[in-house]
């Protein structure tokens, strides 16, 4: 069986692949693989391609999994790939946070890369920055209004 | 004065970690917490515990009388404040000893005295205390500011005197960016902190930061701890600290630590301070700041010397005489603490948050993690974004760095996506390994420290562990078993 796995965007393609009996086996590269995991009480203990490591996994989080393995770190999902959306002139908050200062009004005309609201949070100050040349077409909050992660706190067309 | 009971007025891993010595002093702690921290460490392991409801900072751990007013139900004779928060506000020092409680730290005249970037510089001239060239004097004016930046010569630094964190500075390397950044500075420092006062300095190229770990008692003894190598840094916030510094002569530490004795007892300091220095690449030293309270990046300090600041700090609260000589304190092996924090490297250091699954602890000799949370903790956006600090300790540098990049693998904070593998590449570059540290290290070497791409070989292990999650070895019948994650179960509490 062909699978896609994607680790950290990236998508790497196995071929043979078989998950059955606690075994895990799959070509990738030209090389074949056998795991298994030994069941360890906290997390995993893997053991295959020569060598034995513990892993721990993440809860799903926005279709992804953080995977963590002998010092390696990835974000991993199979399958279908987790696209990210983003639309142009459309400004989203990139964390929760709540707004500090609204620098630009409606109406004003914004060159790519001008401040057009600072969020606050954890302590830091973010520009939100407009991403092309155009006018500010709306602004959704006010100043001390908390926002959610990914919001969409202006937009510039 | 004897201290029977310490209300610790922070949160998180410095609330629990002046708990620790308290405890083992035989001294009752209450601590107090916000609604939204009630299931932390701090709010649990104390003899009492007090919630400050809930609302903004200025409701909770900033609510000076709310604060004083527990201390006084609960009977403290004394307040620790911990960093940050109220440890270096005069109001609050003032209001706690007038309340008749004790204030584990300096003086309010000392703190007054020491936050004013300005004032503390003009204080400290008639010490000979060297300073970088520079105006820090009251004419506010634009054009005579710029003027003075023209006569140090570019590139200078626009500093707001009140300022720190980064906030409110600026660095001009051209006659055009002048007027601007004077501008600029002025009006961070007025929204940051009520004041829009400036300095001008000489900008200095790949400084090292070298701060001195210094305590004070009542009885005139006037001790340092040696010095910190503090030069790795983003956002202006230090992330790896050490001791020894490397590469450094003995001549030289020596003259800077004298240097930093010279201040606390030149302004008759009590408690634990701590003097930054700048180190040109020339080993020129010049003040930067004083710190007049116990540092983040304590713990090296604590390792290499074997002291306990924060029973040092309670012992010269309640008046009695630091019990060590200057000539007894001695620097043995080598620490590094390295900060981890709630943010992605490889986006700007953009904050995260999150429930963290698994934390995590260090297993190797000498090693401490100082930590607020517990398993199933969330991060949100009201606080800072550290979530630890790993402190490690090895009989040389070259040891302690090995034995530091081998414990970050065992912190995990599962959950959260943090800067722990991002510290593991800077402890593993080359210009780390040979000591090669100063300020824009993260900068300069910006390239080098993204991630490493994967081998083939991590590619399959990264596969193989996420295929066989929740399956476990295969049974006797030769039939592997589903089985429920630990993580949708582990809640357990840890510090």
């Amino acid at each position: 069986m062909e699978k896609i796995f994607f680790i950290n965007g990236q998508d790497y393609k196995v071929t043979d692949y078989s998950l059955k009996n606690g075994v895990v086996s799959f070509t990738y590269n030209g090389k074949k693989y056998e795991y298994q995991n030994l069941g360890f009480r906290d997390g995993l203990l893997i053991e295959g391609n020569n060598h034995r490591f513990s892993a721990h996994i993440g809860s799903v989080k926005d279709g992804e999994q953080v995977v963590m393995a002998h010092g390696l770190e990835a974000r991993m999902s199979s399958g279908k790939k987790i696209k990210k959306q983003s639309i142009s002139g459309s400004l989203n908050s990139p964390m929760p946070g709540k707004i500090f200062k609204v620098v630009k009004n409606v109406g004003d005309e914004v060159k790519k890369g001008d401040t057009i609201l600072i969020l606050e949070a954890m302590k830091m100050e973010h520009s939100i920055r407009a991403d092309k040349d155009g006018v500010v077409k709306k602004i959704h909050f006010q100043v001390g209004e908390l926002v959610q992660g990914g919001a969409v706190l202006a937009s510039v067309e | 004065m004897k201290i029977k009971k310490i209300l610790v007025a922070n949160r998180g891993e410095i609330a629990l970690r002046v708990l620790k010595t308290a405890k083992e002093m035989g001294i009752k702690v209450v601590s107090i917490y916000a609604e939204d921290d009630k299931t932390l460490p701090h709010a649990m392991l104390a003899d009492e515990s007090y919630s400050l409801g809930s609302g903004p900072l200025s409701e909770t751990y900033l609510n000076q009388q709310k604060i004083v007013d527990i201390a006084k139900k609960s009977g403290a004779d004394a307040i620790h404040p911990g960093y940050g928060f109220l440890s270096e506000n005069a109001n609050f020092a003032n209001l706690v000893e007038s309340s008749g409680i004790i204030f584990i730290g300096p003086t309010a005249e000392s703190i007054t005295l020491m936050g004013d970037k300005s004032g503390s510089k003009k204080a400290l001239e008639h010490l000979s205390i060297p300073m970088i060239p520079g105006y820090h004097g009251d004419n506010q004016d634009e054009e005579f500011l710029a003027n003075e930046a023209r006569k140090i010569g570019f590139p200078v630094l626009i500093k707001a005197s009140a300022g720190g964190g980064g906030k409110g500075m600026r660095i001009v390397h051209k006659e055009e960016e002048l007027l601007e950044a004077i501008r600029g500075a002025k009006s961070e420092g007025l929204n940051s902190f009520s004041n829009d006062r400036v300095l001008v300095e000489k900008y200095i190229v790949n400084p090292r930061h070298i701060e001195v770990q210094l305590m004070s008692d009542t009885h005139g003894n006037h001790l340092h701890f040696w010095e910190r190598e503090c030069s790795i840094q983003r956002r202006y916030q230090k992330i790896v600290e050490e001791t020894p510094a490397p590469n450094m002569s003995q001549e030289l530490r020596e003259k800077i630590c004298q240097t930093a004795v010279q201040i606390s007892s030149g302004i008759n300091y009590r408690g634990a301070g701590t003097v930054e220095f700048i180190l040109t690449p020339n080993n020129e030293f010049y003040f930067l700041e004083m710190n007049t309270r116990l540092q983040v990046e304590h713990p090296v300090t604590e390792m290499v010397t074997g002291y306990d600041l924060v029973r040092f700090q309670i012992m010269v609260a309640a008046g009695e005489k630091l019990p060590v000589k200057q000539s007894d304190i001695k620097q043995k092996g080598h620490a590094i603490e390295c900060r981890i924090y709630a943010e992605d490297p490889d986006q700007n250091f953009m904050p995260s948050i999150g429930k963290i699954e698994k934390i995590g602890s260090p297993t190797l000799r000498d090693t401490r993690l100082d930590c607020g949370f517990n398993d199933g903790a969330e991060v949100g956006v009201n606080y800072d974004p550290m979530l630890a600090k790993l402190i490690v300790w090895g009989e040389d540098r070259k040891t302690s760095t090995q034995k530091t990049i081998q414990s970050l693998d065992e912190v995990l904070f599962l959950g959260v996506k943090t800067n722990r593998d991002y510290l593991k590449r800077i402890l593993a570059h080359p210009a780390y390994v040979e000591g090669k540290t100063h300020t824009h290290f993260i900068p300069q070497y910006e390239a080098d420290l993204k991630p490493k791409s994967f081998t083939d070989e991590n590619i399959a292990d990264l596969i193989a562990a996420f295929s066989l999650q929740g399956i476990s070895r295969p049974t006797a019948t030769g039939v592997a078993v589903e089985r429920s994650t630990p993580w949708t179960t582990l809640t357990g509490f840890r510090n």
